[in-house]
């Protein structure tokens, strides 16, 4: 299947990935969306930004994917806090999305964590 | 028309989030075992659209996948048994030639990584809401999940939400 155990990936901007960030937690499954800025093929690590937040990918488990310096990437994965406190995500769903609108992409978030917030506390009361 | 079955022929347009919180209750007059609801109202489709996260192909029987859309991770299972089932051999060999090969057809382009638009029963496994597909739409504008994302909230916000609350 449809394994039951495979999480989905909590939308985040690279932004909301700041040191004090709830986000920023160790194994959390988080989908990121930025601008390929680096890619190593030897390590098959890649660094993805938007605005003035970067973020190493781990692209070891992907297949079949080109990567284009300059091209948006959004990967699903694990998050690894690594020792020095630097963080990774380990990709296991890539995709090319050139042709997205950021700008509106994160307004959407923030309509839609509006919205299940508001759905949650509803189901409560 | 009953409001409580106003939506019964429509594919909801939910997020997972809200698909996988459906309310489920035995169904012992019917021929589907368990029936579905969202605040009181019943729901039998749905529209779901996201990213593929995993998938699980037994040819003949069946590609079993589940669709990410960044609120929760939706089971889906696609009949490939058209040859075999019983229940199509009841009907006209020829519409399920044609069904078969659509069928088969979705099968070998949902893969890891692609968004797809999905419709279908909803159905559980397990006590897991899952899709039993009847449609699937490959999308490519990378917009078009966001767009989706906006046009639950609008449905939830000012259709479904309002019917539930008139009941």
């Amino acid at each position: 299947m449809a394994n039951p155990s495979i999480q989905s990936g909590v939308l985040v901007t690279l932004e909301d990935l700041h040191p004090s960030s709830s986000f920023l937690r160790q194994g959390a499954s988080l989908r990121v969306t930025g601008k390929l800025q680096e890619y190593t093929v030897e390590t098959a690590i890649a660094i993805i930004c938007h605005g003035n937040a970067s973020l190493k990918i781990d692209t070891q488990h992907l297949r079949d994917l080109s990567f284009r310096i300059g091209s948006i990437y959004q990967f699903i994965g694990e998050l690894l806090i690594q020792p020095d406190n630097e963080s990774i995500l380990q990709a296991r769903v890539a995709r090319n999305v050139d042709g997205i609108d950021l700008n509106l992409y994160q307004h959407s978030i923030q309509l839609l964590r509006q919205f299940q917030a508001d759905h949650m506390k509803n189901a409560a009361t | 028309m009953n409001k409580n079955q106003i939506f019964r022929n429509t594919h909801a347009k939910l997020l997972a989030f809200d698909l996988l919180s459906l309310t489920q209750t035995p169904n012992f007059s019917s021929s589907d075992p368990i029936s579905f609801s969202r605040k009181g109202v019943s729901l039998s489709r749905a529209e779901i659209v996201g990213v593929v996260t995993s998938c699980e192909h037994k040819a003949n029987r069946f590609l079993k996948f589940a669709i990410d859309d960044g609120t929760g991770c939706v089971s889906c299972v696609l009949w490939l048994n058209h040859h075999s089932s019983p229940y199509f051999s009841r009907r006209n060999p020829v519409d399920v030639r044609l069904i078969a090969a659509m069928a088969n057809q979705w099968a070998s382009e949902i893969k890891i990584g692609v968004v797809a638009r999905v419709r279908g029963k909803i159905t559980a496994y397990r006590g897991e809401v899952q899709i039993t597909v009847s449609d699937v739409v490959l999308e490519r504008d990378p917009n078009v999940e966001m767009l989706n994302w906006l046009d639950c909230v609008r449905l939830a916000r000012n259709c479904y939400d309002v019917v539930a609350a008139f009941k």
